[in-house]
């Protein structure tokens, strides 16, 4: 059982299990009637390939199931980020 | 209906007998059932609570009516004693 303050996760990096730095993150959707927490969305980095990834101009959206643990990182999974 | 986390921030807390519990400060996120488990609410009506030593309360989200331009949850007589508007 892990519970964060969703505003400590802001400003914090995206880091992939590959350990590559994705971005860092602006925004969480959420589900207001499920509760469910949707996706993360990030701001990539310079230059970094968003091909695969679910984007949507400067914003890009990973699956809160990928999601794997959150720390100084949030670190997801490589494959399951993807679309 | 899907939202952006930061839409919440600052909104308005009623109960459903349209009593005013605070802001939403925050949310507590569970990262293992990908739920929010509570909100944060703080700048709280100092009718409904003794405000000793905290700045805000935790509401559970299963509690949560509706949310709109204002958030709408369930009202419990025994969570704001001090309140004499129940009949």
């Amino acid at each position: 059982m892990k519970n964060v303050f969703s505003r400590n996760l802001s400003k914090k990096q995206v880091m992939s299990t590959d350990g590559m730095v994705i971005g860092t993150i602006r925004n969480i959707m959420i589900d207001l009637d499920t509760g469910n927490v949707e996706s993360l969305v990030v701001r990539p980095e310079q230059g970094f390939d968003t091909g695969g990834y679910k984007v949507d101009g400067e914003r890009l959206f990973i699956p809160f199931e990928a999601v794997r643990d959150i720390k100084d990182y949030i670190v997801v999974d490589r494959y399951l980020s993807k679309e | 209906m899907k939202t952006q986390i930061t839409d919440l921030f600052g909104m308005d807390v009623y109960t459903d007998k349209a009593v005013r519990v605070g802001n939403v400060d925050d949310a507590v996120l569970n990262v293992d059932t990908k739920k929010v488990d509570f909100l944060a609410v703080g700048n709280l009506n100092p009718d409904l609570f003794q405000l000793k030593g905290f700045k805000g309360i935790r509401i559970p989200f299963r509690i949560i009516k509706s949310v709109g331009d204002v958030i709408i949850i369930r009202h419990f007589n025994s969570m704001f004693p001090s309140q004499g508007i129940e009949d």
